[in-house]
């Protein structure tokens, strides 16, 4: 596939006789497998072969979910290898990463939306504010240069509308402009497949992604790469432990899952207190009443 | 206006509860005090109060402590194998000051003993029964009228001495139908609860000069702990020796300073009496009688009829007991009271029981016999 | 109610603050080092806190045992009871004070087995009290003698070779006995004790929630569970279900058992039902 232009907000339509592996990635509840049914639909009314594969059982809300859409005038394998997938469309950000490796090399679209959804796994430091383990690749690192393609807030663009869910019909409209295919087929299958009530937004989420341009650089929001706020002492978290009805049980100490608190002899003590979160559970679990956990916004 | 009316002793009882402003009564059947419960199912929630048929009686007693904790006048009644279940918890009444009736209709014992025969076993079991030292207040009516006045008594006492009062009466008042004098219910005195009115420094087991102290009610403000162990006046738990020692000789102590109030007892020809018979519930009955005839023979025999048995009247026994040359003590057990009665009394004059333990009650002719043998040999 | 104080309040917006429901003066508690009752305290009167119930409307019920002597440091009308009977103490209290909240707080032994007939009738009564039995699998108070959850193998005072009684389900008891509420937990999900004790104590009707709680100081020294953090973090791993079923003659915590909401239903309650049934009688309403 040629380089998308940028200066271009209309890429040049595929021409609708080729066949394509297209990876629609994202996580739980997000609306995967949406697109990959609209696809599939699609393609099966131009007269090609489709296979589908999907892994989405264990997603539940949050988990990972990605479809293989394969469609062509013969497809065997319903799974596309790594490095050979045309198109790769991502409702999340770091899942769109993820799956990089699998457009084929400097031919590969990339449609993703720029939305993070932090995992509580990449959240190493529970201090408030702390900088999280996600991925720091940003939509600059990426488009145009280890792919073609665009990254944008489809999730935004979705909201503004009226209902964040419909992000993935953005994306999906957004994908459409690489299809040569007439938008009025577009509007029917996702008619066909959306629950009726939302018909409508998802039209007006089809059409916004396809019609979507890349802002101008002056209008990109500076706000992206927001510094995060430096860990350090926060003076609204705190932990505290009367020493005169500890009884050194050592339950606080062993299950702090920052270790700010260590055992003093027959008593526990506040070893790191910057280390503390606030999340609690040496409170809750203090057989005696002893330890006291300030975290002005969380409920006791 | 007093009405008078026939009833059996056991209806009675219950009327007089609920003339006493009893509003809350738990108790299991068992014969031959049913019928209190089966009267109270339905007179209760006529009056606005509650009745409550418990699992067995130790939930009754339980439930009981519970109301009365709670503010309520309340009741339980039973005989002999509840009211043995019944002591711990009987023990835990007196122990933190729980106002309650329990009214024990004695019948044949041990154990399931004989249900439908009359007895007075339980004497001691009301005196002892519970394990430790413990305030005692005891009544033995002798009549269906006396039991309702003593039941109406028995809910004053409680009320005023903070204390689990005992109703101790046998099978055959239980359910002798007699006629009874219904007092006007504005006759009827059961005097409130002290309760503790929010002063500073208000504690609750800190008793006034009458020795009983001032009683909070959930909800009042004062958020009181009850413990059955061993308390200081603040009400939580202590076994520092002189603070234990101050608490209980109060907690016993508070029935010596009101025996004015507790004791009384009748007398029939008793101050010049050679031959002096002290009997209560039934048995009294069949002494006045003997009395009666011993008199006409010319027999200087007289009775002394404890109404309250706990804490016995014994100073005015011990009076009239050394003018006579003989006491005897009937009663329906192997000998129960006879013991305290020897205690009072001492060597002289001599102290002799006459028992009967076949279920039977104890005929007149059978106490004129043995005064009259004691008359000869004393 | 003469010049009592002035009643208390309950912010349920405030920020929970124990110190404000406990007696201070009595505190720090005699429980022993670790003891999962204090856990369970804390745990009761935060539900407290969060359903907005002042201390003053607040009875809390004990029997004896370890988990007897939890009342006492509630600041709030507090009775330590005979042995087994709390349940019944309570039903007396409640009939005749209906405005009160009553907490029944009582432990497997004073609850399954002493007090085990009392707990059948509250439960198959309805009438509203919620009753915390709080588990730890002993006799704590009397030198730590075998009760009815004792599991099979373990060693107390009493089964010095091992336990060999089946043990009690409490839920399953109480469920079957009739209970509107039933529910389990274990003290290491403190917050999700919290807010199951806060559900009980909403539900109209007998409510029963067992604590699975530790005994560090003798039973776990005893069976050697290890030390208090050791014990509070196996009651997770213990959580096996099929432990419990395929191979009963495996040394297991009954706090294998599941946790959770068991049972949560509209029954009639008994003193609305013993009142409406007092106004049939005096002949206010037709019944």
């Amino acid at each position: 596939m040629r380089p998308l232009p940028q200066e271009d907000f209309a890429p040049a339509p595929r021409p609708a006789s080729a066949g394509l592996n297209i990876l629609v990635v994202g996580v739980g509840g997000q609306g995967v497998l949406m697109i990959s049914k609209a696809l599939a639909l699609m393609a099966q009314r131009r007269g090609f072969a489709v296979k589908q594969s999907e892994v989405h059982g264990m997603a539940k809300r949050g988990g990972i979910v990605f479809s293989h859409v394969r469609f062509a005038e013969q497809v065997w394998s319903p799974t596309i290898a790594r490095g050979e997938a045309d198109m790769l469309i991502a409702l999340e950000w770091a899942e769109a990463l993820r799956w990089l490796d699998h457009l084929r090399p400097g031919r590969g679209v990339f449609i993703a939306d720029t939305r993070k959804i932090v995992p509580p796994f990449a959240c190493r430091s529970r201090k408030l504010g702390a900088p999280s383990a996600y991925a720091r690749e940003t939509p600059a690192d990426v488009v145009g240069r280890h792919a073609d393609g665009c990254a944008l807030d489809a999730t935004g663009i979705a909201t503004a509308l009226g209902d964040s869910r419909a992000a993935n019909t953005v994306l999906l409209g957004r994908l459409s402009a690489w299809l040569d295919y007439p938008v009025a087929e577009w509007h029917e299958v996702i008619a066909a497949i959306v629950p009726k009530g939302t018909r409508e937004i998802n039209r007006a989420a089809f059409d916004a992604g396809r019609a979507w341009t890349p802002p101008a650089p002056d209008e990109a929001p500076a706000a992206s790469a927001a510094a995060a706020v430096a860990p350090g002492p926060d003076l609204r978290i705190g932990v505290s432990i009367d020493a005169a009805w500890c009884k050194g049980c050592g339950i606080c100490v062993k299950l702090c899952p920052e270790r700010c608190l260590a055992m003093d002899g027959p008593k526990a003590i506040v070893r790191t207190p910057a280390a503390c979160t606030g999340c609690r559970v040496c409170e809750w679990l203090c057989p005696d009443f002893a330890v006291t956990v300030r975290n002005e916004g969380v409920p006791a | 206006m007093t009405t008078l009316t026939a009833l059996h002793g056991n209806h009675a009882c219950a009327l007089a509860a609920i003339a006493a402003g009893c509003r809350f009564f738990a108790g299991y059947p068992i014969t031959p005090s049913s019928e209190i419960a089966e009267h109270l199912s339905h007179a209760m929630p006529k009056v606005g109060g509650t009745f409550v048929q418990m699992e067995d009686e130790i939930a009754s007693i339980a439930a009981v402590i519970g109301a009365s904790l709670g503010g309520l006048r309340a009741m339980t009644a039973t005989s002999g194998p509840g009211f043995s279940l019944m002591q711990e918890n009987i023990g835990y009444a007196a122990m933190v000051e729980a106002p309650c009736v329990i009214v024990d209709v004695m019948r044949g014992g041990p154990s399931t003993g004989m249900p439908t025969r009359p007895a007075q076993g339980d004497v001691m079991q009301a005196r002892f029964g519970s394990h430790g030292d413990r305030p005692v207040v005891a009544l033995a009516p002798a009549s269906v009228q006396e039991i309702y006045t003593e039941t109406i008594r028995a809910f004053d006492l409680a009320e005023r001495l903070r204390t689990p009062v005992t109703v101790l009466y046998d099978q055959v008042i239980a359910q002798l139908l007699e006629s009874v004098a219904v007092p006007a219910p504005s006759a009827v005195r059961v005097r409130e609860r002290k309760w503790a009115n929010g002063a500073s420094g208000w504690e609750p087991y800190a008793a006034d000069d009458d020795g009983v102290p001032a009683m909070a009610r959930p909800g009042d403000g004062h958020r009181v702990h009850t413990t059955g162990l061993t308390h200081a006046e603040s009400g939580f738990p202590t076994q520092a020796p002189p603070v234990v020692d101050r608490m209980m000789r109060r907690l016993l102590g508070k029935i010596d300073v009101n025996r004015a109030l507790i004791e009384k007892h009748e007398t029939l020809a008793a101050e010049d009496a050679e031959v002096l018979i002290v009997a209560y519930g039934i048995t009294a009955r069949a002494a006045r009688r003997a009395v009666t005839t011993l008199r006409e023979t010319g027999v200087k025999a007289g009775l002394f009829r404890p109404i309250t048995l706990w804490p016995f009247p014994e100073a005015a026994l011990a009076r009239l007991a050394g003018r006579a040359r003989a006491v005897l003590v009937p009663e329906m057990n192997a000998g129960q009271l006879v013991l305290e009665i020897q205690r009072i009394v001492g060597h002289t004059p001599p102290v002799r029981p006459l028992t009967r333990i076949d279920g039977e009650p104890i005929a007149p002719d059978e106490i004129t016999a043995a005064v009259r043998e004691l008359a000869v040999h004393a | 109610m003469l010049d009592a104080t002035p009643k208390t309040t309950c912010d349920q917006k405030a920020p929970f603050d124990p110190r404000e429901w406990l007696r201070l003066a009595a505190m720090p508690h005699f429980m022993c080092p670790g003891c999962g009752h204090g856990i369970a305290l804390r745990a009761l009167l935060a539900a407290v806190h969060d359903c907005g119930i002042a201390k003053d409307d607040l009875a809390v019920v004990c029997g004896i045992g370890c988990s007897g002597r939890v009342g006492g440091y509630i600041d709030a009308n507090t009775m330590h009871t005979t042995h087994g009977r709390p349940l019944a103490f309570a039903t007396g209290l409640k009939l005749a004070r209906p405005d009160l909240t009553v907490v029944v707080v009582t432990g497997d032994g004073d609850c399954l087995a002493i007090g085990g007939n009392h707990l059948i009738h509250a439960a198959r009564r309805n009438l509203d009290i919620t009753c915390l039995m709080l588990n730890n699998e002993v006799y704590g108070m009397t030198g730590g003698q075998a009760s009815p959850t004792t599991a099979a193998t373990r060693v107390t005072s009493t089964t010095q070779s091992g336990a060999i009684e089946p043990t009690f389900d409490a839920c399953a008891l109480a469920a079957a006995a009739g209970a509107g509420f039933v529910g389990r937990e274990v003290t290491r999900q403190a917050p999700a004790l919290k807010t199951l004790i806060a559900r009980a104590l909403r539900h109209k009707g007998f409510a029963f929630v067992e604590v699975m709680s530790d005994c560090t100081e003798i039973y776990g020294r005893k069976n050697d569970l290890g030390e208090a953090p050791e014990m509070i973090l196996s009651q997770k791993a213990d959580m096996r279900p099929e432990q419990h079923r395929d191979a009963p003659d495996q040394p297991f915590r009954p706090n294998a058992l599941p946790t959770g909401v068991f049972v949560e239903r509209d029954l009639p309650e008994y003193g609305e039902r013993l009142r409406a049934h007092a106004a049939a009688i005096r002949g206010e309403i037709t019944p």
